[in-house]
């Protein structure tokens, strides 16, 4: 057996070993490479930061804890920089398995930067129909939740004083890892009521969320872990996910540089075979 | 040091451990991936059950009705009863008007939607940079290649949706000029699809980052150190299986 051989057939976990390593070692020791701001990031920050103070800002965590490690920094990120901001956040989900981690989320945030329950921000929760809450949401907002995640009335929250449905919130962000999210909130959401929408989504789903973006659609992406770094830079709080760039580069380094070695071996093993 | 919670750190452990659980599986399949794998599936199923049950059941039904008299919820409900008729055979007839309403209402809904959104916006966008609205003289061709921002990606974009349209249009023979617009939308094809890839990449090791920081702080001693007793006990009953499973071959039959 050549050597080409012999490395196209290569112990499978020897290739997770690596790949494990690559991601372990920078987590343990970080060498703190830059990171570099994507105009589409600056798009979802921009707007945020020219939001007027006590502006709504309803933020919708359409993901679960499968999708924690991309999205869960991301939701900090914009959730510390709306209240830094000091506006009204209202929060919600339309995936009923992530209703307790956005409660925990939301929760774990609000408490750190000193807001007020009811007052500076709130927890809606889930309510069942994925597309057809967001048409609610966009004729009542308080038919699609008559009361929030504790069980209080939704009209007696201050926090709701002048907003009816979707068209009198300032900015919303629906933070997506499949169906319903950010493309639902477009197509039934913003494209209906005409509010201004922002996304964030996994790696995966981001490059079929380009078009919507470049035609104008959404106006700013936050894409992964990677995209959810560059908003921690933009804040000014570094947290899990800058801290895990070093990892995501090192991996890549290591896939590029696997993918390389296995044309490499599979053209000379060809060539070798005539 | 501050103590943590007892259920930070019965989390920090549960956690721990089945996050290792799963990862055993890369060594290979075994029983103790299989029960990870299995606890996974009936804790989400559980708990959306109990999630739905306690939202949609008590807090839109029954408690509007019993409270609030709304007894006009009883329409949906009803609707949503006949759904079950599928279990009875001699009144299985009646689900289908819950499912007729169901995919006249979603249709509705959605069709009108999504052609505005994805087909009429979009093509509109794939059109419109080559063309503005300035003055009073309407519709002028406003293309510049000096402006590669906005002018040259507009025409890259538009022969790629043109090249890939083309490619996937059968009608004609892919032979001569037609072949080279067919190639040229395979290269978009291409690149599409290793952008994709790309991000799923990127998407699959992000997931294993998240796992490898929550182990790493796991291993403090604040929590007990979970990750590290937890990995020897799991890399001993590996060991024990494997020892096992040779000892025992797999019946065949």
């Amino acid at each position: 057996m050549s050597f080409s051989e012999r490395m196209l057939k290569i112990d499978r976990r020897i290739i997770f070993l690596v790949i494990g390593l690559c991601t372990l070692l920078p987590l343990l020791y970080p060498v703190g490479l830059p990171i570099k701001i994507s105009s589409e990031v600056l798009g979802v920050y921009d707007h945020i930061e020219s939001l007027p103070e006590r502006s709504v800002f309803l933020l919708s965590i359409d993901f679960d804890p499968a999708s924690k490690p991309e999205l869960y920094p991301q939701a900090i990120a914009l959730l510390r920089h709306a209240f830094k901001k000091n506006l009204r956040v209202i929060t919600m989900t339309l995936w009923v398995s992530g209703t307790g981690m956005a409660d925990q989320l939301v929760t774990q945030v609000a408490k750190e930067m000193g807001k007020e329950y009811g007052k500076d921000y709130a927890f809606l929760g889930w309510s069942p129909g994925g597309q057809a809450v967001i048409i609610n949401m966009g004729q009542n907002l308080y038919s699609a939740f008559p009361s929030d995640y504790g069980g209080r009335p939704t009209k007696e929250l201050p926090l709701l004083d002048g907003v009816r449905n979707l068209k009198d919130v300032g900015y919303m962000v629906s933070l997506g890892a499949g169906r319903p999210g950010v493309e639902e909130w477009y197509v039934f959401g913003k494209d209906k009521y005409k509010f201004e929408l922002g996304g964030g989504c996994t790696g995966v789903m981001a490059p079929g969320l380009y078009p919507l973006l470049r035609s104008g659609q959404i106006n700013g992406l936050i894409g992964g872990l990677r995209g959810a770094a560059e908003y921690e830079s933009l804040i000014g709080q570094k947290g899990k996910a800058v801290a895990g760039m070093d990892a995501q580069s090192a991996t890549h380094l290591a896939i590029i540089v696997l993918v390389i070695m296995c044309n490499v071996f599979y053209f000379s093993l060809r060539q070798q075979r005539g | 040091m501050t103590e943590l919670p007892f259920e930070s750190i019965v989390g920090a452990w549960v956690a721990t451990g089945l996050t290792l659980l799963i990862f055993s599986f890369l060594y290979k399949d075994n029983p103790l991936f299989k029960l990870a794998e299995h606890l996974y599936v009936g804790v989400s199923v559980g708990y959306v059950i109990v999630k739905t049950y306690d939202t949609v059941i008590v807090h839109l039904v029954i408690k509007p009705i019993a409270e609030n008299g709304e007894i006009a919820l009883l329409i949906p409900v009803a609707i949503g009863m006949l759904m079950l008729a599928r279990y009875v055979p001699k009144a299985a007839w009646m689900s289908r008007y819950a499912f007729a309403f169901i995919v006249g209402m979603g249709s509705g809904l959605a069709i009108p939607r999504t052609i505005s959104s994805f087909i009429l916006k979009q093509v509109e966008d794939t059109i419109r940079p080559l063309l503005s609205l300035a003055g009073s003289d309407g519709v002028t061709f406003s293309m510049n290649l000096l402006n590669p921002a906005s002018d040259l990606n507009a025409i890259i974009i538009l022969c790629g949706v043109g090249s890939v349209l083309f490619y996937f249009f059968f009608s004609i023979e892919h032979s001569g000029a037609g072949k080279v617009v067919a190639r040229t939308g395979v290269l978009f094809l291409m690149v599409s699809f290793g952008a994709a890839f790309g991000y799923t990449v990127m998407a699959r090791m992000s997931l294993l980052i998240g796992r490898l920081t929550d182990l790493i702080e796991f291993s403090d001693s604040s929590y007990g150190r979970p990750t590290v007793w937890l990995s020897l006990l799991i890399i001993g009953a590996l060991i024990v299986l494997a020892r096992r499973s040779r000892e025992q071959p797999p019946d065949t039959h």
